[in-house]
């Protein structure tokens, strides 16, 4: 259908993606005990494709919780700092935390949401992210598990977006400069 | 960084191998494959009914549609963006009286755009109706809600399902989306909750 025609090429195919997430699974599974009860915390919306695959490989007991954030705009993004839309329903004192991200790129909002959840006195934090692209980093943030790294390309598909679509392609694609050039 | 061992093993998607069953589990209810088959059931007849319509909104209710609307969007076939929304019930707890709070709103205004509302469990139904009366007065060009677990003895109100998975009996279901207390929400499968758990 046409999404797949706006892809340049395919970047991690189907199946690459769904061994590595299983992979991460296992190793996600040997950190945590089921006392533990970690609490995977996703940052909508793009990682929520990948949480839902993730869990289906826990054997460890967990549960699963929200955020929204949003930019405050011009001259804020160097700071990281973001607004909340929708925060966390559970406190998460005492609590294991891991933050499941879809794509770490200046990894400064990133880190800005680790601090915030930091001051909130969890037993543990980890990250967890599918996608790195170090090119592009910023900000030193420590991943505990990373799916891939991905060139300083313009990538698309299992929950990254441009302009909202494309999210739902079952792989990662590279995006055809034209599609992001044409609209500005 | 760690691509060079990962093409080992295929690994399809929904497929997961051996996960032992939780006590707390009666027995599984539908598993991973009837899951998905349906799933792909329901993307094809959306993806037909809206093969001319642009401007396609998907509309997840969190927490518990995430996984359903994950596998449903993978397998829709036409363009669509995907938005979330957070409701919760006044009276928490106790007799449910269908008064319903926004926690957290759509990004993106549904005025003018098709919306397609994806629940994960029609209970009582007043949360649905609810969403579909505050998102009406919106004026969206169609709405339509694609549910995919339907419990008719529990249904308190009418609510158009236009896409349904399953109707279920009025049992204790977890898993794809469904929890207790936080709980087993991520099971790959929907399993009966054994009533000690919750009486």
């Amino acid at each position: 259908m046409g999404l797949q025609d706006d892809v340049a090429r395919v970047l991690i195919p189907e199946d690459e993606l769904q061994a590595r997430v299983a992979e991460l699974g296992r190793a996600i599974n040997e950190i945590y005990t089921d006392g533990d009860r970690p609490l995977l915390v996703c940052v909508l919306k793009g990682a929520f494709i990948f949480l839902a695959d993730l869990t289906r490989h826990l054997e460890v007991r967990h549960e699963v919780d929200f955020m929204e954030v949003s930019s405050y705009g011009a001259g804020t993004e160097s700071t990281g700092v973001v607004r909340i839309l929708l925060d966390l329903e559970q406190s998460i004192e005492g609590r294991h935390v891991l933050i499941v991200e879809d794509f770490v790129d200046s990894g400064r909002t990133l880190a800005y949401m680790a601090r915030n959840l930091q001051t909130r006195g969890p037993a543990s934090l980890r990250i967890c992210a599918l996608l790195s692209k170090p090119s592009r980093r910023e900000v030193d943030v420590e991943l505990d598990w990373v799916g891939f790294e991905v060139p300083n390309e313009f990538v698309v598909g299992y929950g990254l977006d441009y302009a909202e679509e494309y999210r739902n392609l079952p792989f990662i694609g590279v995006l055809k400069e034209e599609i992001y050039t044409k609209s500005g | 960084m760690r691509r060079g061992a990962v093409a080992v093993m295929r690994c399809g998607r929904r497929k997961v191998a051996h996960r032992k069953i939780p006590a707390e589990i009666e027995r599984v209810f539908l598993d991973e494959e009837t899951i998905a088959a349906q799933v792909r059931r329901l993307a094809a007849r959306i993806s037909e009914d809206y093969a001319e319509i642009d401007d396609v909104v998907l509309v997840g209710v969190l927490k518990g549609a995430f996984i359903f609307l994950s596998d449903l969007a993978r397998d829709l076939t036409i363009p669509h963006a995907v938005d979330f929304i957070a409701l919760s019930s006044y009276n928490k707890g106790v007799v449910n009286t269908g008064a319903v709070r926004f926690i957290m709103d759509t990004r993106g205004s549904v005025t003018g755009r098709n919306v397609l509302v994806v629940e994960d469990i029609l209970d009582t139904g007043y949360t649905l109706d609810y969403l579909l009366r505050a998102f009406q007065a919106r004026n969206p060009a169609s709405l339509r809600t694609c549910v995919f677990i339907s419990k008719p003895d529990r249904h308190q109100v009418e609510v158009p399902i236009d896409y349904l998975g399953f109707e279920t009996p009025d049992e204790w279901l977890v898993g794809y989306g469904l929890d207790y207390a936080d709980r087993f929400r991520t099971l790959p499968y929907i399993g009966i909750l054994k009533r000690e758990v919750y009486e």
